[in-house]
């Protein structure tokens, strides 16, 4: 009775020194928690047999519990860590025997001891892997007390020794997993660099290099290797901050580059690393945000001029007749201004909305479908809304024509941009003439459609201003629009991958080319 | 505005409608002629000075409102005709341009008549 009133005594083994370590080291093996294998079964068999033991055990310390990876004789497959004899030979740098756990403070009360098999021997021999990271041991056990000998021990050992080899092959396996990955990642980083990388060894000869050189050069890494570095990078190859120089392409095309060159060990030997860093593109794309920084600001600050002005007619004129008194006729001059331009602000402002559209939305604004551009032409026409204008306009539609693919509405919306360019731009007299051909750009069949006027025509200076947001052909001073109709064509003839050409002569009229690509044929 | 018999103001604009609404604002402050471009307001200039220039700053593609404006300051004979420029352009940096270029005034575009007429006496009395 005063036995069981004392409750038994299990004092907790305590974590070897190394334990965070040792915890590490047994996770990366990714080997907790796996299924039996043979390469471990068949020496607790061995050892089991040679030692005439019921039991032996590849057990694993896990944080909480021992873990066996191989079993002879041992129903569970854990136990918990506190009640442990293997957590005690961790401890130890060479085999733990225990002769009879009964007999011994740390064992005599755990459950092992005291259950329906207990356990009375124990001899186990860490297993140590790594830098010496003992994560288990190889351990046999028997339900009587025995002796174990200098020689037994040996043996043990010897087997432990064993089972660590096995470890350290699947060590050695997963390092060079970890080894082809690393190597993956750094190919891909450094095939995704912006910047041209070259090594070269001792000798000064190419070794290898990443994408961006190979794009740089025109060549590929195993041609660039075949020449001399000093020939490629157009400098000796030593270490240097930056050098700043002029770099020849396999086709002969020259860049100008920033080449900085560092000294690397690899393999105890000398290397050096060339860095290549085609300035032309940084400049150009930096002379791109420029250019588009000052478009936009251009285009805002001429697009709240546009809008004002015709603001400015509507709020005074009405300001005016509110305030003073006006004979019926002026009053009514008065208001027909204030109607003209507020129909003027709404077109400008439709027009801008669209603008944006197109520019914004790219060509996932459009709607194309196969498309015959006669078709097109003759609705375009048929919707001058005024007939004195539709009377001017004279339609060539010429033969049979390859179909286009394009969205309907967008180039009718182009066509008619030019035709009312070519009205308005000539006198009421004069004829504005369209025809269409098979035409050829850059060796891809396609559809050309042209408009001329023999109207006022364009100096250079002003055919050069023809796609400026709000730019209007100043010399006739009642020529309605709001200048963006041109913008709109370019923009809507870019999408379609097609090609608008001009050519005019003041007085000599305008001739407009609005050529798309033929349907199914591909960019040459 | 009985003092506003024999003032003379010059209009200049490229816009029509514009040139009709300034008219119109400033017609009792006296005799008020007009111009389509900066080239023609400088032939009315040589012809006889006014004494105030309404003046435009974008007039389309020949000499531009603040070229004019300087021309004018530059020049001893006309010198003396105050400046107004009125433009839809209104950031802070287009007035301080067309100050410096030598304006005496500059309102932007859309303006009320009634201002206009205020700041153009205002500046005929200076």
């Amino acid at each position: 009775m005063n036995a069981h009133a004392t409750p038994p005594v299990i004092s907790p083994c305590p974590l070897p020194t190394d334990e965070e370590q040792r915890l590490q080291v047994l996770l990366d093996l990714n080997l907790l928690d796996t299924a039996p294998e043979e390469r471990f079964d068949r020496i607790t068999r061995l050892a089991a047999r040679l030692f005439g033991v019921p039991s032996a055990m590849v057990s694993l310390i896990d944080a909480e519990r021992q873990w066996f990876k191989s079993r002879v004789g041992m129903e569970l497959p854990e136990t918990p860590r506190t009640a442990s004899f293997c957590a005690h030979a961790i401890r130890q740098d060479d085999v733990m025997v225990v002769r009879d756990a009964c007999q011994d403070e740390r064992f005599a009360h755990t459950p092992l001891v005291q259950g329906e098999n207990p356990v009375r021997f124990y001899a186990g021999s860490p297993i140590a892997v790594g830098d010496g990271y003992r994560i288990g041991t190889l351990c046999i056990i028997d339900s009587v007390p025995r002796d174990f000998g200098p020689e037994e021990r040996d043996l043990l050992r010897d087997l432990a020794g064993i089972v660590a080899n096995e470890v350290a092959a699947i060590d050695l396996k997963l390092a060079a997993e970890r080894q082809r990955r690393s190597e993956h990642a750094v190919r891909a980083l450094l095939d995704h660099l912006p910047d041209g990388v070259l090594l070269l060894d001792d000798s000064g000869a190419i070794v290898s290099c990443n994408q961006a050189a190979e794009r740089m050069f025109g060549n590929s890494c195993t041609a660039l290797a075949r020449q001399s570095a000093a020939a490629v990078i157009g400098v000796e190859p030593a270490p240097m901050v930056r050098h700043e120089g002029v770099v020849r392409r396999a086709d002969g095309g020259l860049f100008a580059a920033e080449i900085t060159i560092a000294a690397m060990t690899l393999d105890e030997r000398q290397h050096l690393v060339v860095t290549v860093h085609d300035v032309a593109i940084a400049r150009a794309e930096r002379e791109r945000l420029r250019a588009a920084n000052e478009r936009r600001h251009n285009y805002f600050r001429t697009a709240s001029h546009e809008l004002r002005t015709p603001m400015a007619s509507i709020l005074g004129f009405s300001e005016l007749l509110l305030k003073r008194d006006f004979d019926a006729a002026t009053g009514r001059e008065l208001m027909d201004i204030i109607h003209r331009q507020a129909t003027r602000l709404i077109s400008l402002v439709n027009q801008m909305l669209d603008l944006a559209r197109i520019d914004s939305g790219g060509s996932s604004q459009l709607h194309p479908i196969t498309l015959d551009l006669r078709a097109v032409l003759v609705k375009m026409h048929g919707a001058l809304e005024d007939p004195a204008l539709a009377a001017r306009v004279e339609l060539h539609p010429g033969p049979a024509l390859p179909k286009v693919f394009a969205d309907p509405l967008r180039i009718e919306q182009a066509l008619h941009n030019i035709v009312s360019n070519a009205l308005a731009y000539s006198t009421p007299e004069s004829k504005v003439e369209i025809d269409l051909r098979l035409d050829a750009r850059d060796g891809q069949p396609g559809v050309l459609a042209t408009v001329r006027d023999q109207g006022i025509g364009m100096t250079p200076e002003q055919r050069a201003q023809i796609y400026d947001a709000f730019w209007r052909g100043g010399a006739l001073p009642d020529v309605a629009g709001n200048g963006l109709g041109m913008t709109i064509v370019r923009e809507i003839v870019e999408l379609h991958d097609g090609v608008i050409e001009i050519d005019s002569t003041p007085g000599g009229g305008t001739q407009v080319g609005l050529w798309l690509p033929a349907q199914g044929a591909t960019p040459a | 505005m009985s003092g506003a018999v024999g003032r003379k103001i010059v209009v200049v604009d490229d816009q029509q409608d514009l040139r009709l609404l300034i008219r119109l604002s400033l017609r009792t402050l006296g005799e008020v002629a007009q111009a389509a471009s900066a080239e023609t307001a400088l032939a009315l200039l040589q012809q006889q000075a006014p004494d105030l220039l309404i003046l435009d700053v974008w007039l389309g593609e020949g000499m531009g409102g603040l070229e004019l404006c300087r021309q004018i300051k530059a020049d001893p004979r006309t010198r003396g005709v105050r400046v107004m420029l009125l433009s839809a352009c209104g950031q802070q940096s287009d007035i301080a341009a067309g100050l410096a270029a030598g304006a005496d005034d500059y309102m932007v575009k859309p303006f009320s008549p009634e201002a206009l007429y205020e700041a153009a006496a205002g500046l005929l009395d200076k």
